[in-house]
């Protein structure tokens, strides 16, 4: 029988892909790992979801001292 | 032209002799054409005749007379407190600056009137706190008393803002009386009014004064709404006679026309009044920005506004009396970028304001900024969502090859796998592959049915129904 879910598709480079499977073990959001570079998940997370991967981005970002 | 005082219809024959030679009369035939299409000429037995409101409508406007007023109406007295041009420009420029200010969120000056904020609101080119709805169903002078109230944070600017920003001013007064006419309705004005008096405006003379008697409520109305914005010039509230400032007197004009003239002008009022703000527009024109290869950034600059446009986008180190130096970080982007500008509106502006040693090199702006600007800006999108439906379980191969096929065609599939049997169709498109699969499997059920009804039969047959 098929079977048809609602949810966002989500495309993304694979470093960002592995971040967001880290990311689901603490809350499970992803309803199908689709490939490298696509994964299908619940709506109602992506703004979180985009959060999350905005500040471990930015944890992982080389940033250039002011020189005085 | 000549036929404006002509009341007898001219014989078509007679009109040919005004023109001289061949080139002459086919210019001639084009315009009556023309002319007759507008229903301003009529073709009568062999003569031309002149629409009669027309006529009459014109030769009021050309003399003045009658009491439409098409072109304005002059003071016939001198006024005591006679203001002249270039107090005129430094009056628009001041208060049209005041607006660019509050956009940019300087505390520079006092906040516009309500109006400029409703508008502002409006538009869209600026928006209140997060939390506010901000739904088009919005009463009007609710939204300008949301924004004046002082408890409700700091209005933003948006996307369509900093677009508006980069604008020449020319371009921004018009984006902004066209959204007045928008609003127009929703303050019950008349929109034929509002717009007869934009052009009326378009058409009067610099320095001269005119006289604000003639106008109907609406237009007094407007008047006081235009002033705030800097377009006309009032001495006070009530004041009999009016002054169009450069804004609007050049509203009509071309674009390039206005602005050479008003540099010309900008500078005459420059040494005049003393190389008050109007100097800056001369920056404006010449570019002052210059950024190196390294990300620093040198604006030679002393205008707060464009400092305060900069201080969006740049992080601002050092400022002198005629300069302000920063950097471009990734963090004064990122800033940027969730305020809704992009990184393309960044680099269109900070090409129109290159200084003139950087416009000596190809391309204008160093790469490895540019680039890196853009980067900045993929980065902040590393996420492409969109809303679907995930098709699973196919039972059967050509179940899901044939929806595939279906889907494709409408062009609303967005990830596809033969292997796993997997769909993802966009929302819009929903509706439709769903009541395909729908029928798939009733014709599939059908079909079930028809097998198992067939193998209930004797046994010959059961070889050819498997077959089907």
């Amino acid at each position: 029988m098929v079977k048809a879910v609602k949810g966002v598709v989500v495309e993304c480079d694979s470093s960002v892909k592995m971040i967001i499977l880290g990311l689901n073990e603490k809350g499970q959001f992803i309803i199908e790992d689709l490939d490298e570079t696509h994964v299908f998940v619940d709506a109602s997370c992506v703004d979180q979801l985009r959060l999350d991967i905005d500040e471990i981005l930015n944890e992982n970002t080389y940033k250039v001292e002011e020189s005085k | 032209m000549s036929s404006l005082y002509v009341d007898t219809p001219i014989p078509i024959e007679d009109m040919k002799l005004w023109f001289k030679g061949s080139a002459g009369l086919h210019k001639h035939h084009e315009a009556m054409q023309r002319l007759k299409a507008l229903h301003i000429f009529s073709e009568e037995k062999g003569c031309y005749k002149m629409n009669a409101t027309f006529l009459e409508q014109f030769r009021n406007a050309l003399t003045g007379g009658g009491d439409s007023q098409s072109f304005g109406l002059a003071t016939s007295t001198p006024d005591k407190h006679h203001v002249d041009i270039a107090f005129l420009d430094d009056y628009a420029t001041k208060q049209w600056e005041a607006i660019l200010h509050f956009m940019v969120g300087t505390t520079e000056g006092r906040p516009p009137c309500k109006g400029v904020l409703n508008l502002l609101g409006r538009s869209g080119l600026m928006t209140g706190g997060s939390d506010i709805p901000q739904g088009d169903n919005m009463d009007a002078r609710d939204f300008a008393n949301q924004m004046a109230r002082h408890d409700f944070g700091v209005p933003k600017i948006t996307h369509k803002g900093f677009q508006f920003l980069l604008q020449d001013i020319n371009t921004q007064v018009w984006a902004f009386l066209l959204q007045y006419l928008n609003m127009a309705e929703s303050l019950f004005m008349d929109l034929v009014e509002v717009l007869t008096f934009f052009f009326q405006l378009g058409s009067l003379e610099l320095g001269n004064d005119y006289s604000s008697e003639t106008l109907t409520p609406t237009q007094t109305h407007l008047l006081e709404d235009l002033k705030a914005y800097g377009i006309v010039y009032q001495r006070k509230r009530g004041s009999r006679r009016f002054y169009p400032t450069r804004l609007a007197t050049t509203l009509t004009s071309g674009t390039p026309v206005m602005l050479g003239s008003h540099t010309n002008a900008a500078k005459i009022a420059a040494t005049a009044v003393a190389a008050r703000k109007t100097e800056e527009e001369e920056e404006d024109d010449h570019g002052f920005i210059v950024l190196e290869t390294n990300y620093r950034l040198y604006a030679y600059t002393d205008s707060p506004l464009q400092i305060a446009v900069l201080n969006l986008f740049v992080h601002l180190r050092d400022r002198f009396p005629n300069m302000v130096t920063g950097v471009i970080t990734r963090d004064s982007i990122r800033r940027a970028l969730s305020k809704g500008i992009t990184a393309d509106q960044i680099i269109t502006y900070l090409t129109a304001h290159a200084h003139t040693q950087m416009r000596k090199h190809t391309p204008i702006l160093p790469l490895t900024v540019v680039d890196q600007i853009r980067l900045w800006e993929i980065e902040k999108n590393r996420l492409r969502p969109t809303a679907s439906w995930l098709y699973s379980q196919f039972s059967r191969q050509q179940d899901f090859e044939s929806t595939l096929q279906y889907a494709s065609e409408m062009g609303v599939v967005l990830w596809s796998d033969q292997k796993k049997r997997l769909i993802c169709v966009s929302s819009d498109g929903h509706q439709a592959v769903g009541n395909y699969v729908r029928k798939l499997i009733n014709r599939h059920k059908e079909q079930q049915a028809q097998q198992a009804q067939s193998q209930q039969q004797p046994h010959h047959h059961h070889t050819t129904s498997v077959a089907s």
